[in-house]
């Protein structure tokens, strides 16, 4: 028996010698710039989720040489990765691809992105919003060119605000006594909808409140989502779930909208981007909105937070990159590219300095004339840049995501949520073959 | 029974084979064997050779270069020891207990009815039965999807009105909300399996229950039920792999509500970890113990049933 057990363990101690032997993971393909002739064109193809079409064309019309086949994929994890990782895999990557900053790391992961130092992406650096830019750096090298961030304010109905007689909040204290007003007075209204589904959002809002989800030691991935300043934000929404001064439901979903459009939520605390969102799907609210700067924690503060965000990164198995790196830098940085894509909502600019003069820069109808980009301007100075994500992100947040669901159907709370998710987080990444532990 | 085995075997002239029928046989089979090797074995394989296997990380952070590496069973243990996952399949199991008894007893009433029906309504009746498995699975569950939301459901509002107010969507109610999508969209497909095997009943033995004086009722509890006997094994033993599988409804139906989590069944846990977390080795043992246990379950059905009726004869 003995002899067999040991048998047993020598033959499958040697089979990685046999089975695995030399086999990287991740990409297929690895970036390799391919010689072209002259006159010859250049094609390459570029996935997104934003309809950034016009842009696309525009550029196809100025660069004659360098054609872009833009293909629309499902919106991030609702597809988007699922597909780059498997064209990564399968090592038919497309050349160009949005991918969100807190899901970079991952690709870092699987060395999915090109190393865009290489071909000289450093002298772009200057372009850009400095924290931006950075969310592409790891170890020094440059990965990718930031496309736009999600500086997060206070959506709001001024009309019924005014009906109910509330001023805007300034803190979350004067935020929850807001919601109390309008379950009162809201005849089946309420203030706002938690959305369980939205781990980002909650990130967010941790973020605001200075707590840091994720550091490194050395080389110890090292989780701290339980902390006092994290729970307070649990806390704080638990109470305003059982005491039913919000909806409970996934927001950007079809409930959702509905009550948007009928006047039953009367404010969202959402991201820049949200604009488009509420000007696409709630039009008949058009006038009624405004925006104001995210309730603060302690009056006279100044803190705010980000949702989203995205790059235009080179995956890796590109043969163009030369050119790839030239399209992404120039569909982020180029005036007329700015504003077309501001005009189909794709997010607060990376590119530094362009607020001015451009399509963001003017009083919108949809928001009773105000300049409500002024707003996500301040709010986007405020938003405190040291935040780090786990290259484990998209498991962490499913868990955490149903650690909320779970914990709303009444079997723990918010903070218990959050403490699961901290244990699963680090058992992601030790999954992942990395080093980490708990932060306490 | 056994006497037809016998006079077969015995029948053969001259008491010896030829060889040539039975290459022939394979001639025939081949294709098929391809196949089965081709998309069966082969991913299988695959799959457990996968699940044998870890990334080994090196550089700053993890983020240098990584190989494969042989993980020997720690992708099972790894699975094993994930609440979520095992949860998934004891809900899909008791999903199995409450969703094959009612939907099988739902297939065989109305194929019962449809064959004493008159052939003209016969046939129309069928056809509507059977419609909703024309549905693809992800539409059935879209349109189901909008029936359930509060908000944008017209049952919702008109049970609100009556002063009901059922939450589809919630905790405790979401995956029976599911088995409802599972058996409206199969209770059509198994009751045409079973009509079939009640089509090949020979008329002389309702004849002779007719001569006997049987009702409609005892016919078709003493002679229909017994001889459909196969059908509803067969319906069965799909019913439980399809269970097992379950995957497209709940996550169509994940968007709408909070309560269906990302390892709501075995499957869409394997399909998580392998597309939205990029784990594909964990994936593909979560996939092997999957196919385990489903294997187990239904030749364990088969065991079960033919052992009694074994017993019976």
């Amino acid at each position: 028996m003995l002899r067999w057990g040991a048998g047993a363990a020598g033959s499958l101690a040697a089979l990685p010698a046999l089975t695995a032997c030399g086999q990287t993971v991740g990409a297929a393909r690895t970036t390799r710039q391919a010689s072209t002739r002259r006159g010859q064109k250049v094609e390459l193809v570029f996935w997104t989720w934003v309809p950034m079409q016009k842009t696309v064309d525009l550029w196809n019309r100025t660069h004659p040489d360098i054609q872009v086949e833009m293909q629309t994929i499902p919106a991030s994890v609702q597809g988007g990765y699922q597909k780059m990782h498997s064209s990564l895999t399968a090592g038919n990557p497309p050349d160009v691809a949005q991918v969100e900053y807190h899901e970079l790391p991952g690709f870092m992961l699987v060395n999915g992105l090109t190393d865009l130092s290489e071909y000289g992406a450093d002298e772009l650096r200057d372009s850009y919003v400095p924290w931006q830019w950075q969310q592409g750096v790891f170890n020094g090298r440059v990965y990718t060119v930031p496309q736009a961030s999600g500086p997060m304010g206070l959506f709001h109905r001024r009309d019924l605000f005014a009906k109910w007689g509330i001023e805007t909040p300034t803190t979350w204290a004067e935020f929850e006594d807001a919601a109390r007003v309008v379950k009162a007075r809201g005849n089946g209204a309420r203030l706002c909808a938690f959305a369980p589904n939205q781990p980002t959002w909650f990130a967010a809002m941790c973020w605001q409140r200075s707590a840091r989800w994720v550091r490194t030691e050395d080389d110890t991935w090292v989780v701290d989502m339980e902390d006092d300043l994290s729970r307070e934000v649990a806390d704080y929404w638990e109470r305003m779930v059982r005491d039913d001064l919000v909806f409970v439901e996934p927001d950007m979903s079809s409930a959702w909208y509905k009550h948007v459009q009928t006047g039953k939520i009367a404010a969202w605390v959402g991201p820049q981007w949200g604009d488009a969102l509420l000007r696409g799907n709630a039009p008949d609210t058009a006038g009624k909105w405004r925006v104001a700067l995210l309730p603060q924690w302690e009056a006279g503060q100044k803190a705010s937070a980000n949702w989203g965000g995205s790059s235009t990164a080179i995956l890796q198995g590109s043969r163009h990159p030369r050119e790839a790196l030239q399209f992404a830098h120039w569909i982020n940085t180029d005036r007329r590219a700015v504003d077309l894509n501001i005009s189909v909502g794709y997010g607060w600019p990376s590119a530094a300095g362009v607020f001015r003069g451009s399509a963001l820069d003017k009083p919108d109808p949809f928001f009773g004339g105000q300049r409500y980009n002024d707003v996500f301007t301040a709010s986007d100075r405020a938003i405190d840049t040291s935040w780090k994500w786990s290259p484990t992100t998209d498991a962490d947040f499913a868990q955490l995501q149903d650690a909320f669901g779970a914990a709303l159907a009444g079997d723990d709370s918010l903070a218990g949520a959050l403490a699961d998710g901290q244990q699963s987080t680090v058992d992601n990444l030790l999954a992942k073959g990395l080093k980490a532990r708990s932060a306490r | 029974m056994s006497t037809t085995s016998n006079r077969t075997t015995t029948s053969a002239p001259g008491g010896r084979r030829s060889a040539r029928p039975d290459r022939a046989a394979w001639g025939f089979l081949l294709p098929f064997v391809a196949l089965f090797l081709f998309t069966f074995v082969l991913p299988l394989g695959y799959a457990v050779y996968q699940s044998l296997l870890t990334p080994v990380r090196s550089g700053p952070l993890g983020l240098g270069p990584a190989t494969l590496g042989f993980a020997g069973l720690d992708n099972y243990t790894l699975a094993l020891r994930q609440s979520a996952f095992l949860e998934s399949f004891a809900r899909v199991l008791l999903f199995g207990l409450v969703q094959i008894p009612v939907m099988l007893l739902l297939s065989t009433g109305l194929a019962l009815a449809l064959d004493t029906l008159s052939h003209r309504w016969a046939g129309i009746m069928r056809a509507a039965y059977f419609l909703p498995y024309g549905v693809p699975g992800v539409i059935a569950s879209i349109l189901w999807g909008f029936l359930y939301v509060p908000g944008v459901s017209p049952v919702v509002e008109l049970l609100g009105k009556a002063g009901l107010a059922p939450d589809f969507l919630g905790y405790d109610n979401v995956l029976w909300s599911i088995a409802n999508i599972v058996i409206w969209e199969f209770a059509g497909y198994n009751m045409l399996v079973i009509v079939a095997q009640l089509k090949a009943i020979p008329q002389e033995l309702y004849e002779a229950a007719r001569i006997d004086g049987a009702s409609p009722w005892q016919t078709a509890i003493r002679i229909k039920l017994p001889l459909a006997r196969p059908a509803l094994v067969l319906t069965g033993v799909f019913s439980i792999i399809g269970t097992l599988q379950l995957f497209a409804e709940p996550l169509v139906i994940k968007p709408l509500t909070s309560t269906v989590t990302n390892s709501y069944t075995p499957n869409l846990s394997a399909y998580n970890e392998a597309f939205a977390n990029n784990n594909i080795y964990l994936a593909a043992a979560e996939s092997v113990l999957l196919a385990l246990v489903a294997s187990v379950l239904s030749f364990g059905f088969l065991s079960l049933v033919n052992r009694k009726e074994r017993d019976a004869r």
